[in-house]
């Protein structure tokens, strides 16, 4: 027994270190995705290999912030992560854990080939720190074409023209929107985008970078005014399917099944891009673009014109060596950009990009729709520092969508941030 | 005295009641897990696993396709593997030095042991976290970061004081006359602890042996920290994680998966499970 116990051992141990020795030309990776995301990423690192011959070691978690932190602290960070924003670029700056990219990458031909406004979300202190590799343009309002056409129903452009769309569909026994907000630990993120947008489009950009920024307080009127909107919609039953309790209680995830009953138990739905991967997933039948299509969140106050929202994956380079350059400089270009957008509908940042590659016709519109935008804006909760942009800015929302008084949830928020910045 | 008899009965119907009620509520979630593993991904996006029950016998209604498609999925069996690595060495190795630490503190008589055995009791306030950088930062230095044997002594480690503290209540519970009496026979030291305390104490150690297991079999965190997520060295919790995408894509998979990452554990589980009842009286009770 004691005999056996002990060759087993010794086997594993045999083992353990023999996979434990590491090879050369390796470049490690932290990110967060999985399932598809994560095939379509194993595609864009088998090119690269088939490039240069260096492998790429990827290591996915969904905890990737804490992971990086202590990975960081320890002093052995991945040569390269996906990280989750430019807020969280902005600390890593500050920690002297990134390499500035003006080294590594080709400016040149960067400056030519990707917008302004990507180069300017990966810059801070006069270095570029973060590539954006991605993007997912938020502002868009799901709707189903034929139920719109069926009833009579139009496309609003303004927000004068929404909120008498949504009256009409209450006359009508229609209920306006589907809305979502649990998603886990990450509950309250789909509020804060709505809010984003609002906020955007009340405010301006100007005054949007202000908030993100904290030059201006949480509980400043015109933050209250963009919660008010929100919670017009949320708190009242008629507007939303189930009122308050089932918008906090439902996944975001789910939400827009509530288009897609029999009779529909909802009709509009604002989410991000990615939304489609779970129209499909629940609804196999569903034709994207011809059963459901999108239009752009309308404008608020013409004089911010139709700002658009965003988010997307910036990846930053924590370790200086030739292989990681090497990895940065084929995620910038469009080869690796087409391998990623065509298999997840994403958008690309890279301008070389062939339109042939988006995966549909939706995708090439809401491209399109990205470049025609007056002003981008990426994702103010994920720009923010962790505590106030994943933290009480998501509780804040569910705080309010709950029924507290909104005075004291903004006061909640600024108490924090007050402590954050 | 049929009203004695019912009042001999009566609190033994009342912790049935209790028991039953408690087994109910505790398992079903699992049932819904269950169930909802057997669903397909558009039904669970629609009604709850719940409205199964109406009409169980309409087979059609389940799908293997969960199951399939995590089985599918590229480098389950290397994670197989790993998650068997990881588990067999972070079980093995702080059973056996528990053993040894805790027979030495209940029955070697010197002078400060009352005082080492505080000290490591104390240790199970420590809070994991707390270690994880210091612990990163030294094993970067020794470069055992990455590699199964630093995760085995990581889980030793942490494993350690519990172990210690369960085996010391056994081993004082076996009486002192038993050992002397050895001694004087002539044994030593080492040979009592192989020959009495061990044969003596394999309930204590099967559920020991238990506790463990499931402990490091079940742990992502502990894994991510010190290994890293990549394949060649990922183990099955890191590897079901990742079947979900960025924003909780496709999380039916994961009902699928989290039974297919029980099989293992409830094989332990019930080979193990008639000393584990008498393990944790065994502690407890002098016999």
């Amino acid at each position: 027994m004691k005999r056996s116990l002990f060759v087993v051992f010794s086997v594993l141990l045999v083992l353990a270190l023999s996979l434990g020795a590491s090879a050369q030309g390796v470049v490690t990776m932290m990110g967060v995705w999985g399932g598809q995301e994560l095939e379509a990423f194993q595609e864009v690192m088998e090119a690269f290999t088939a490039k240069t011959g260096i492998t790429v070691q990827f290591e996915g978690t969904r905890d990737l912030p804490t992971l990086l932190q202590t990975r960081i602290a320890a002093g052995n960070p991945p040569d390269v992560a996906a990280i989750p924003g430019p807020g969280a670029m902005k600390e890593y700056v500050e920690q002297g854990a990134l390499v500035d990219l003006n080294g590594v990458l080709d400016v040149d031909t960067l400056t030519n080939d990707v917008n302004d406004a990507w180069i300017e979300l990966g810059t801070y202190k006069d270095g570029l720190y973060a590539l954006m590799f991605s993007a997912d343009i938020k502002s868009l309002v799901w709707y189903r074409p034929d139920e719109f056409a069926a009833k009579g129903y139009a496309i609003p452009t303004t927000w004068d023209e929404m909120e008498a769309l949504m009256e009409q569909m209450v006359a009508n026994g229609d209920t306006p929107w589907a809305i979502g907000l649990e998603s886990g630990a990450a509950s309250g993120w789909p509020a804060t985008d709505w809010i984003e947008d609002i906020m955007l489009r009340t405010a301006g950009p100007d005054v949007y970078d202000q908030w993100v920024n904290h030059e201006i307080p949480w509980t400043d009127p015109r933050v209250q005014e963009a919660f008010e909107i929100f919670g017009k919609i949320t708190t009242n039953s008629d507007y939303v399917y189930g009122g308050p309790i089932t918008v906090l209680a439902t996944n975001f995830g789910d939400s827009v099944a509530e288009l897609f009953t029999d009779p529909p138990r909802a009709m509009m739905h604002r989410q991000a891009s990615f939304i489609t991967s779970f129209i499909r997933d629940a609804n196999p039948d569903v034709e994207i673009g011809k059963d459901v299509s999108f239009f752009g969140f309308p404008m608020i106050n013409p004089e911010h014109g139709n700002p658009m929202l965003g988010a997307g994956s910036m990846i930053a380079q924590f370790n200086d060596n030739p292989e990681a350059a090497a990895f940065m400089n084929f995620l910038a270009g469009p080869e690796a950009q087409e391998i990623w957008v065509n298999r997840l509908g994403k958008l690309g940042t890279n301008n070389k990009i062939n339109p042939e590659v988006y995966p549909d016709d939706l995708t090439r519109e809401m491209a399109e729709l990205l470049n025609q935008a007056d002003v981008f804006r990426f994702d103010g909760s994920d720009s923010m520092p962790a505590a106030v942009g994943s933290g009480a800015f998501w509780e804040g929302t569910l705080m309010y969508v709950g029924g507290e008084d909104l005075a004291g949830v903004l006061e909640f928020i600024e108490n924090v941030a007050v402590d954050s910045y | 005295m049929n009203g004695q008899r019912l009042k001999r009965k009566l609190p033994q119907v009342v912790i049935n009641l209790v028991v039953l009620i408690a087994v109910l509520l505790w398992f079903l979630p699992t049932l819904g897990l269950l169930i909802t593993s057997f669903r397909p991904a558009s039904d669970v996006a629609y009604t709850g696993w719940w409205t199964v029950l109406t009409s169980p016998l309409k087979f059609t209604q389940y799908t293997i396709e969960n199951y399939q498609a995590v089985l599918s999925t590229g480098g389950m069996l290397t994670a197989f593997r790993n998650s068997f690595l990881i588990t067999i060495g972070g079980t093995v190795i702080p059973v056996f030095l528990a053993s040894l630490a805790a027979f030495g503190l209940s029955k070697l008589h010197f002078g400060a042991r009352g005082f080492f055995y505080g000290l490591i009791v104390l240790m199970l306030v420590v809070p994991s976290q707390m270690t994880f950088i210091p612990v990163l930062k030294l094993y970067n230095m020794l470069s055992l970061s990455g590699t199964f044997v630093g995760l085995w002594l990581v889980h030793t480690g942490y494993g350690l004081p519990f172990s210690i503290f369960m085996l010391h209540t056994f081993f004082q519970s076996l009486p002192d006359e038993l050992f002397e009496a050895a001694h004087i026979d002539g044994a030593s030291v080492w040979t009592t602890f192989v020959r009495l305390a061990i044969p003596l104490s394999v309930p204590a150690l099967a559920s020991l042996v238990i506790f463990q297991f499931l402990a490091v079999w079940n742990d992502l965190l502990v894994a991510l920290i010190y290994l890293g997520g990549h394949q060649s060295v990922a183990p099955l919790t890191m590897r079901l994680s990742s079947l979900v995408g960025s924003f909780g894509q496709d999380w039916h998979l994961l009902t699928a998966a989290a039974f297919i990452s029980m099989v293992v554990p409830l094989i332990v589980f019930f080979s193990l499970q008639k000393y584990f009842v008498r393990g944790l009286m065994g502690g407890a009770v002098k016999g």
